[in-house]
């Protein structure tokens, strides 16, 4: 008896929890061992068999790429620059709309409403605004700001993707912080008013390591987002002028579908896999210490 | 006191007039879906003569959006509801059954959460094509599974904790278990964790690209929208007013949506960034 019902226990638990076992080994485990196998072969996708090459992709990667290390250096700068600016800005945001302003409602949609668009899309509509839009812009108030060639120098192209990343999901970050803001408990503010802190001293001594938790979850998904920088580009300025705006994520999709190279750019994925890994717990590490002291 | 009351009225106009800055990219996009090529490339900001829907009955169909919005509805359908059920009853079981095992098996199901698509994209796309599921929405649909699961998997798991065992002892002294029990009483009591869930993954699979470029993109009769209208541009890239009114016309349900269900939204989105 007993030991029927020990096995019917684990019948059910196999039951239960085979499905997503499944999906998520065809999703994800089964293409990962594969990409560990395809990152040693040189591989074009035609040829029958792929051809065993060892770690030869991987000492092409880093010595002999420029590619690659381009890509590499625009992500590292666009990375810390997007976790930075969208954070700061969010965190502004989200302070003066956590005071009861008459259209709070009205200013948290508009702020949020990016966010919910295709990033594909959002890249387009700018650069119809960066091409067209600008020019009448320009004509209109006669701001040279409007004659620069946003998309067509190498710096302002950085600066475009930057910008239009923010605006799409900056609206997503205050939310965030709205609802860290919104545990904060009024006494504590209230108290350090009667105490007689400023403003500034009661955000940098109150509120800011309150928001500890939201901070770290916010950087996390800043940090994970940006290191996979892809469609924004794809759409804005497809990588260019002059090749200046491939991201790693860009430059693997070029490698991979673009020039068929199947092994190599399977093997710049792994690369990019264990970028992922290694920051990620760095990130966590760090912020979770700090918050344990906030 | 008044002049408090002041500078959190300029405050007010301020951010008033900062959000519609923030907002005119869009107005722009729609403004210029309306008007004809020459108005387009005189003056971008300027109104348009006449508000006529040349454009978008063009536009409508030459991609057949129609069939692409259907599209988009099974791909998301399908997702969603693979996503949600096979995600909640593990998340349940697992949370509810301590041993070794269950701890192996959830860390295997969050552990994707770190894989960075692009790292297995190409071998993705030579597993659908073995598993016939690469070139229709339906395989596409079920590929979602997966890619849905961790995220799902993890806030389900943290949401079960809070609702006490007793519930599961009480419903099985009653005569119900396995997927009874599931079903007619947990699942009912997992109904904000679901709605959050949804509203994540519908944002994410209906606004997907990557993904469907490399499953769908084959055939007109399998695209997506934002699939479409980026195909649409490629080949239209100085016809701004049909490019424009296709973008217009794929980022229009989700605007939509999000109007009606914004609280809902905002709320899911809070929690779902909370707990993952």
């Amino acid at each position: 008896m007993k030991m029927g019902r020990k096995w019917s226990d684990r019948l059910q638990f196999g039951i239960f929890t085979l499905p997503v076992l499944i999906c998520i080994a065809v999703a994800f485990y089964i293409p990962f061992v594969m990409t560990v196998r395809y990152s040693l072969t040189k591989w074009n996708g035609i040829a029958k068999h792929p051809k065993f090459v060892g770690l030869d992709n991987f000492h092409q990667i880093f010595t002999g790429d420029a590619n690659f290390s381009s890509a590499a250096w625009f992500t590292i700068k666009y990375m810390v620059l997007y976790i930075v600016l969208v954070n700061v800005l969010a965190i502004v945001l989200a302070l003066i709309l956590d005071m009861k302003l008459r259209s709070t409602t009205w200013l948290r949609a508009a702020f949020f409403v990016p966010y919910i668009l295709s990033l594909v899309i959002v890249g387009f509509i700018w650069k119809f605004i960066f091409m067209q839009g600008f020019e009448s812009l320009g004509a209109t108030t006669g701001w040279g700001i409007f004659a620069m060639s946003w998309l067509g120098e190498p710096g302002l192209a950085f600066i475009s993707i930057l910008g239009v990343s923010i605006w799409q999901s900056v609206g997503f970050y205050m939310v965030i912080y709205i609802a860290g803001l919104q545990a904060v408990p009024e006494d504590l503010k209230e108290a350090a008013t009667v105490d007689g802190a400023g403003a500034f001293r009661k955000f940098f001594s109150i509120t800011l390591p309150l928001l500890a938790p939201s901070i770290t979850i916010s950087v996390f998904m800043a940090l994970t987002n940006s290191i996979k920088v892809f469609d924004v580009i794809l759409s804005l300025t497809g990588g260019g002028p002059g090749g200046t705006t491939y991201s790693v994520a860009y430059d693997i999709y070029r490698d991979t579908f673009q020039n068929n190279l199947y092994g190599y750019g399977t093997a710049k994925a792994l690369v990019l896999f264990i970028a992922v890994l290694v920051i990620t717990f760095i990130q966590l590490g760090i912020f979770k210490r700090r918050e344990v002291e906030a | 006191m008044t002049s408090a009351k002041t500078g959190r009225l300029i405050l007010e106009i301020v951010m008033i007039i900062l959000s519609l800055l923030f907002l005119y990219p869009l107005i722009l996009a729609i403004i210029n879906s309306f008007k004809s090529f020459s108005e387009v490339m005189s003056d971008v900001i300027a109104m348009p003569q006449q508000f006529n829907f040349d454009n978008y009955a063009y536009v409508w169909k030459y991609i057949n959006y129609p069939r692409l919005f259907i599209n988009n509805t099974i791909i998301t359908l399908i997702g969603l509801i693979g996503i949600i059920l096979f995600s909640s009853v593990a998340a349940y079981k697992l949370s509810r059954t301590q041993s070794k095992w269950s701890n192996m098996i959830y860390l295997l199901c969050i552990i994707p959460m770190l894989i960075p698509f692009q790292s297995i994209m190409l071998t993705v796309l030579q597993l659908a094509k073995n598993l016939h599921l690469s070139d229709s929405t339906w395989g596409l649909g079920i590929l979602y599974w997966g890619f849905g699961a961790p995220l799902a998997v993890f806030i389900y798991h943290g949401f079960v904790k809070g609702i006490p065992r007793e519930i599961d002892e009480s419903a099985t002294i009653d005569g119900a278990s396995g997927f009874k029990l599931f079903f007619l009483v947990i699942f009912p009591l997992l109904q904000s964790v679901t709605t959050t869930i949804i509203i994540i993954d519908v944002m994410w699979i209906w606004n997907d690209f990557l993904l469907p470029l490399l499953m769908v993109n084959g055939s007109p009769a399998t695209k997506t929208l934002t699939l479409a209208a980026y195909t649409f541009v490629g080949q239209y890239t100085s016809d701004w007013q049909y490019a424009m009114t296709a973008m217009v016309m794929a980022v229009m349900p989700s605007i939509i949506v999000f109007v009606l269900l914004q609280k809902y939204i905002v709320r899911g989105v809070v929690a779902g960034a909370v707990k993952g």
